[in-house]
């Protein structure tokens, strides 16, 4: 497997959730309806059906479950060391074997009875024959009990297993329990891993990342070691062991300089030369934590002498603290430059660089002449570089200020802000200003647009100044019109009635020619018009009109109609005409009346036997809308 | 604590919520109001399933409760193995009542006419499918090991090879255990000595059986590996042979 992501098994059913859901999914997608009438042909096929369909099911299920589960050996050796000390690989392999076996029993079940289906003579045998399949089927099933659930922990264990990737490049920690090799993980990496005074906090494999040189290197955390014989490893111990055995690695041996682990140096040198055999062709490091509280210098001349030894065997002793961070970078930088030597070495003496090193070629430029032509490093990288080795802070974070001042420290953001005035930096900001809220009113381009304002108010000026005399005087005239009220109160104008004369010369005016009875009928109230006869003798009956006089109209109510006709009549000639127009009409509207329509506009289909009240089988529940 | 179980790492470092214990009894002891929701309203097979499941539960629990107040009542063991031989004295708390022996034994009768049919179909044959003098078994056979058809043009009986079986599940009385022994042959069928010449086996068919596996030896000292057994099951129906060892 690639990518060990064992986050991608299926679930593991238990076996009456496994019986269950294959035979309710056989109740639902099989048919069910069948009568003793049918041709026998038809009931055979029916009951075979539903016994190949639980096989199937079955069979699925089962495969899945057997290539979703990693084989031992294919996996990388060290998953493989991990999954035989976590879950033993003879449990393991004999509870897939099981499996496997049932679904070979539960295949050949099917295959028997689907055979005696064929001479199935009655709707009553071809039953019992199903039933007796699919009980046998289930039977076997039910005897997988033990196994699914064995497997069902170990897919829960496994999906929980931390992703370590064995080939990539990584510092592996070990050492006595309670030395300090979970703190130098959270140190060095963003692993949080639990720190606490009792041994074995530690009981699994952690895994944390961090950068080194553009790189992504993985620090593995082992559970503490203790020194017996490998027989009598616990599985804790066992899982360190595997680690260790298998992973490429840079070794970090943890030691406890202060002796706080409960462990003596010899002691936990007598660890380090049992447990060296598995320390070959790997870089080591000997890390001496703890040195806040005892430093080498300070140890007795047999002690000192021990980390001598170590150092005249080439092996790097580092005092580090994690307490106080004292030399945790500089084992990261040696343990890593160590590693990646040791991996470039191994690389260049394999068979693949070969082909990659033929197409390098480092050009060396020949000399021209004798003037020096140093490389150009420009200032800002000097710097840069500078203070990336020296690894000094570059100013005073606020983080180091609040350990200074302690309690009295308050973070003050206001102290940053760039203003055009300084003094006004720490001034409170009012938020809410005769009852408007400021916020809404905040405009970043306020300042240009004040600018901008200024300059338009001169023109502005001027105009508003034009502007006012304008409205002065219209308001006087308006006033002065309104005193020359010669009429008095006036009449609409549909009452009122219209001379001929006065027509004819406001026609005439307009250069229209009025001449002729038919022009002035025509123009105004022709024979077309149903109202011709009332209109014609309003026309002839000339009455001016006067205000002492104040004749009323003969009728208000009919003049008002007869000036505007009603909308049935407007456009028709003579009854005739208009008994026709309402046949029209009417006709028309038949059709949709008929088809219950509200209008000429309405478009709407009904769905009269919508598909989800038709279909489907006839499950529990009444009959009564269907 | 493993590097993923997250969840557990929170509640490690900064417990639970502030009302935690207060909400998990309240929805402890709501569950039986939603249980018995569940039941009342649930419909269809699934309620059918989940009844009689429930119904199941319902006796266990009874009994461990009256168990509490008496010692004498024993509970349904799944692991442990039936007994044996039952003492003479506890025979008639476990036979039944004569009345529920009658109606057993009517209802059996019943179901055997509802499922009776011809053993022996008629196989047409010839060019215009008259001829009608060849049968074919309806039911399971046994052939022997040295059997060999007769020329088809000339055999009259025909017992087709999906029906022929070897095996049958012989149970020993007394040890109440189950083996799937070879069969010998068909001794006799009850119901017609034409059967038995056939090799036919239906329900009461008495069968001889190897037992060797069973490793019996007489009182003289030789091994037994042929015993009879008497079928107890419709095998044409179940598609096994399900037998009792005639000891």
């Amino acid at each position: 497997m690639a990518l060990y992501n064992f986050k991608k098994i299926m679930v593991v059913p238990t076996s009456k959730e496994f019986i269950d859901i294959t035979l309710s999914k056989t109740q639902r997608k099989t048919p069910t309806v069948i009568h003793k009438h049918y041709q026998i042909h038809r009931i055979r096929h029916f009951y075979m059906r539903k016994v190949k369909f639980t096989q199937q099911n079955y069979h699925d299920r089962l495969s899945q479950i057997l290539t979703d589960f990693p084989k031992l050996d294919d996996i990388h050796p060290f998953y493989a060391d991990l999954m035989n000390v976590l879950y033993d690989k003879d449990h393991y392999k004999l509870a897939l074997g099981q499996i496997n076996i049932a679904k070979n029993l539960i295949d050949n079940v099917s295959k028997d009875y689907v055979r005696l289906m064929k001479y199935g003579d009655s709707l009553y045998r071809c039953k019992q024959l199903k039933r007796a399949a699919l009980g046998r089927m289930c039977t076997i099933m039910k005897r997988q009990k033990q196994s699914l659930e064995y497997l069902e922990q170990v897919r829960q264990h496994l999906s929980r297993l931390p992703t370590i990737d064995p080939n990539t490049r990584t510092l592996l920690l070990c050492g006595y329990p309670n030395v300090g090799k979970s703190s130098f993980i959270n140190k060095v990496t963003r692993a949080d891993v639990e720190v606490q005074p009792y041994a074995f906090t530690t009981k699994s494999l952690f895994v944390g990342h961090m950068d080194y040189k553009y790189l992504r290197w993985q620090v593995v955390d082992t559970p503490g070691i203790l020194d017996h014989p490998l027989e009598e490893r616990n599985t804790i111990e066992m899982q360190a062991i595997t680690a260790l055995a298998h992973l490429r690695s840079a070794v970090l041996y943890v030691m406890d300089l202060s002796e706080q682990c409960g462990h003596t140096l010899k002691q936990q040198l007598e660890l380090f030369n049992n447990i060296r055999p598995l320390f070959a062709n790997k870089p080591l490091l000997v890390v001496a934590n703890k040195c806040d509280i005892k430093k080498i210098s300070e140890l007795t001349e047999e002690d000192k002498k021990i980390f001598a030894d170590l150092t005249a065997e080439d092996i790097p002793v580092i005092e580090t603290s994690t307490l106080t961070e004292e030399g945790v970078m500089m084992v990261k930088t040696e343990a890593c430059d160590k590693l990646l030597a040791a991996r470039v070495d191994s690389k260049m003496k394999g068979k693949k660089v070969h082909d990659v090193l033929n197409r390098l070629h480092l050009a060396m430029p020949a000399k021209r002449d004798d003037k020096p032509r140093p490389p150009f490093i420009p200032e800002g990288a000097k710097v840069g570089r500078k203070t990336m080795e020296v690894d000094a802070p570059k100013r005073k974070t606020e983080r180091d200020l609040e350990m200074e001042m302690g309690d009295d420290y308050v973070l003050d953001l206001q102290k940053y802000w760039d203003l055009m005035n300084q003094d006004e930096k720490h001034d409170v900001i009012p938020e809410i200003w005769e009852g408007h809220n400021i916020a809404d009113y905040i405009d970043p381009e306020i300042m240009k647009v004040k600018e901008e304002l200024k300059v338009k108010d001169e023109e502005m000026q001027e105009i508003r100044q034009l502007a006012k005399q304008i409205r002065e005087k219209r308001k006087m005239k308006i006033v002065c019109s309104k005193e020359k009220d010669v009429h008095g109160p006036r009449m609409p104008r549909t009452v009122k009635k219209v001379e001929r004369k006065t027509l004819e010369k406001e026609m005439g005016g307009l250069g229209l020619d009025m001449t002729g009875k038919d022009a002035v009928s025509r123009f105004s109230f022709s024979s077309h018009y149903a109202v011709n006869a009332r209109r014609s003798r309003s026309v002839t009956v000339l009455k001016k009109r006067k205000r002492e006089a104040s004749v009323a109209p003969t009728s208000r109510t009919r003049s008002q109609s007869a000036s505007r006709p009603p909308r049935d009549q407007s456009g028709v000639r003579d009854p005739k005409m208009a008994k026709k127009a309402k046949k029209l009409m009417k006709s028309q509207q038949k059709d949709m009346n008929r088809q219950g329509k509200k209008g000429e506009a309405d478009r709407h289909v009904f769905d009269l036997k919508p598909k989800h009240l038709f279909s489907g089988k006839r499950k529990s529940g009444t009959n009564d809308h269907r | 604590m493993p590097q993923n179980e997250h969840i557990e790492l929170h509640r490690k470092r900064h417990g639970q919520r502030l009302d935690h214990h207060e909400r998990k009894r309240k929805k402890e002891s709501r569950e039986a109001h939603e249980r018995s929701h569940k039941a009342r309203k649930m419909i269809g097979l699934k309620a059918k399933l989940y009844h009689k499941q429930r119904h199941s539960e319902k006796i266990q629990m009874k009994k461990t409760l009256k168990m509490h107040e008496q010692r004498k009542t024993k509970q349904k063991n799944d692991d442990k193995t039936p007994e044996g031989a039952v003492p003479a004295y506890l025979l008639d708390r476990e036979g039944q009542s004569r009345a529920k022996i009658l109606s057993n034994m009517i209802k059996q009768k019943r179901k055997e006419k509802a499922g009776k049919w011809e053993v022996l179909k008629v196989i047409r044959t010839g060019k215009r499918q008259k001829k009608a003098w060849k049968r074919m078994v309806t039911k399971v056979c046994f052939v022997g090991d040295n059997f060999t058809r007769k020329p088809p043009k000339y055999e009259r009986f025909i017992r087709p090879m999906g029906l022929r079986f070897k095996k049958a599940h012989v149970t020993h009385p007394e040890l109440k255990a189950t083996f799937c022994l070879p069969i010998l042959g068909v001794k006799k069928n009850p119901s017609s000595p034409l059967y038995t010449t056939l090799g036919v086996i239906t329900k009461g068919t008495v069968i001889e059986v190897n037992v060797s596996e069973l490793g019996l030896v007489t009182q003289g000292g030789k091994v037994i590996w042929g015993k009879y057994a008497q079928v107890t099951n419709n095998p044409e129906n179940d598609g096994c042979i399900n037998a009792v060892l005639l000891v």
